[in-house]
């Protein structure tokens, strides 16, 4: 059993061990199963990412049959890096919730939450890692009902509205990516990627307005999970109205599965060679860069904290979908670079917004005047993440905004380095007024609550997320070139 | 909810349905059935149940906590079980494994019987659990 198993291990234990929470169904028993979960997931990720960067991509055939009739797992250095980062994220967030879940959800729920997670995880990973579209369907499925629970478990009324929206929506993406397999599946009788890949390069003349429809399915189903802009209407509700740590893991985590999904359809099992799927580009392109401004917009017109930076993960999702839409490679590497950039500054934001929401008693924004004498380290974390948002060099956002502006600037296009860089500043008006207002304005109320309040549980892990935006950002160089040398 | 008449066919009903939902569980490897449908045929049994006897009987007979642990206990043993499967059958361990045995026999098809079980057990719960939450939101 070498580290080829690794990836299989590591969904099979998010699932047993959430399983083993469920059985004893006490809420610290299941809290310290979902805590060992993340770290034996950090721990064998971390392996796994060694081993691809050394030895390259590798296939693994999940039981006793091979590629056409088995499930194929297929792990490169950008499938093993994404399982690092969601692993990492998962620890993190887990440890952040071990004080703040108490405060938000009813107790009884909490034990319900954890198992929620672990399945969460592990369908996330499994979404990353499998090789074939119809088991990836099946992983959708159950990462889109993990996320719908951790969103409702909050058992308000907000809840229940976003949740019934978000499953309903999700629902029929996943109905429309099931129609786009089974066109697939009409024209090559296979659901293995690589061996569709392989029967589309052959027959995609006598085909292509059904590809031309698989295409466009898979781009909405998908879109629609992975909030590409004009069908992400359910996340603001649902990302704003969860629990602190479920809003970080579903807007860190969970729509860059989906997107890293849909980048796996399209290039591996389409092919960039077609003409149809060039046409999607262009699409791309264009809702993308719709998404950066509009979901910037949108947010500067909120009045909730959490509400804002739910709809600022529209506008970043937008930059992803953009770098993807340039069509080529290094568009696609900044893309998945972003997608690193941002699921650690969004986590770090909605974390350090949750510890906001929870100190004051209060969701708006006009109410976090001063909080920064009271929250020093969170709100110091929150103004490195909305640095790292608006693009300020050194930090992560910057390299990725950056290096998109300059590939937009090939194209020979200004208008979208335009928007890049406009949507970069739009960025900087709503995060910027909520930093100005918790450290330089007087609270409200009596000075007598000034004192700093710390909680080592969390303290600690957003100290430690922004130790992770910062070498992130520093070490940019070497990360683009471990998703360079994965092609 | 509960009359003499339910309660008298259900008496008689009950047994046969539980039965041929086994069975169904049982031969679900050679024969069409298989754990799923074999499941909600006995799901379906413990729903007349809960029609002829009413919702106080079943409480005390179908604990809540009870039917979770073993719906988990199944599920654990289902995921071990077929993850042992995947991993030597990926990694190409020869460790050993339940036999395949003669084609037609009840006892063959390695695996298939056990997960069967498994999965018949879970549906059964399920089925039930769907049915008690409909009705009156709570199990």
């Amino acid at each position: 059993m070498g580290i080829n198993s690794f990836p299989l291990l590591m969904i099979l234990i998010s699932y047993i061990l959430g399983f083993l929470g469920i059985l004893f169904y006490k809420n610290n028993i299941s809290r310290a199963i979902s805590t060992i979960t993340s770290i034996i997931l950090v721990i064998l990720s971390g392996f796994l990412l060694k081993y691809t960067i050394s030895n390259g991509e590798f296939i693994y055939n999940a039981g006793h049959y091979t590629a056409p009739w088995g499930i194929e797992l297929l792990i490169g250095n950008t499938e093993a890096v994404f399982a690092f980062l969601f692993s990492i994220i998962f620890f993190i967030v887990n440890w952040y919730s071990f004080d703040s879940l108490k405060k938000e959800i009813e107790y009884k729920r909490i034990k319900i939450y954890y198992f929620l997670t672990n399945i969460l995880i592990g369908s996330l990973l499994g979404v990353i890692f499998t090789n074939d579209i119809f088991n990836s369907y099946v992983f959708i499925e159950i990462g889109t009902l993990a996320s719908c629970g951790i969103i409702v478990i909050k058992n308000k009324r907000d809840n229940f509205l976003a949740t019934l929206k978000y499953l309903v929506l999700s629902s029929l993406g996943s109905g429309l990516f099931l129609m786009g397999i089974a066109f697939l599946f009409s024209i090559t009788g296979n659901l293995n990627m690589s061996a569709i890949h392989r029967e589309v390069m052959n027959n995609h003349n006598t085909y292509t307005q059904v590809i031309l429809v698989s295409t466009a399915l898979f781009t909405i189903g998908l879109g629609i999970k992975s909030a590409l802009f004009p069908v992400h209407t359910w996340l603001p509700d649902g990302h704003s109205s969860a629990p602190t740590t479920s809003s970080a893991l579903l807007s860190g985590l969970v729509i860059k599965a989906f997107f890293y999904l849909y980048v796996k359809i399209i290039y591996r099992t389409l092919g960039v060679e077609l003409l149809e799927v060039q046409y999607i580009f262009k699409v791309l392109l264009v809702l993308g860069s719709l998404g950066m401004i509009m979901g910037s917009i949108l947010a500067i017109t909120q009045s909730e904290l959490k509400r804002t930076i739910a709809y600022s993960t529209i506008a970043q999702m937008g930059y992803v979908f953009f770098g993807m839409g340039l069509g080529n490679k290094i568009g696609l590497v900044f893309a998945y670079y972003h997608i690193i950039a941002h699921a650690l500054a969004k986590s770090i934001l909605f974390l350090s917004a949750g510890a906001i929401v929870n100190e004051n008693g209060n969701k708006y924004i006009n109410r976090v005047n001063g909080i920064g004498k009271r929250l020093p380290i969170e709100l110091f974390a929150f103004t490195l993440a909305s640095l790292s948002m608006v693009g300020i060099p050194m930090l992560p956002g910057f390299v990725s905004k950056w290096n998109l502006a300059s590939e937009a600037a090939k194209t020979n296009s200004y208008f979208l380095v335009a928007i890049v860089l406009i949507s970069g500043l739009l960025n900087a008006f709503y995060y910027f007024p909520i930093v100005v207002r918790a450290f330089f304005m007087d609270s409200e109320k009596e000075k007598s609550d000034t004192k700093p309040l710390f909680n080592i549980n969390r303290a600690l892990p957003i100290i430690l997320l922004s130790i992770g935006l910062v070498y992130v950002g520093i070490n940019s160089e070497k990360i683009i070139n471990i998703f360079l040398s994965g092609f | 909810m509960s009359s003499v008449i339910l309660k008298t066919v259900g008496r008689i009903i009950v047994p046969f349905m539980q039965v041929f939902g086994i069975y169904v569980v049982l031969f679900g490897h050679i024969s069409p059935g298989g754990g799923f449908a074999g499941g909600t045929i006995l799901g379906a049994s413990f729903i007349m149940t809960k029609l002829a006897y009413g919702n106080d009987y079943c409480k005390k007979k179908f604990k809540f906590q009870k039917l979770l642990t073993i719906a988990t206990i199944s599920i654990l043993f289902y995921g071990i079980i077929k993850g042992y499967s995947f991993i030597t059958g990926g990694s190409h361990i020869d460790s050993p494994s339940l036999p395949l045995g003669h084609p037609g026999n009840i006892l063959s098809g390695a695996y298939i019987v056990p997960l069967n079980i498994a999965v018949g057990i879970i549906v059964t719960i399920t089925i039930y659990f769907f049915y008690s939450f409909f009705d009156e939101g709570e199990v």
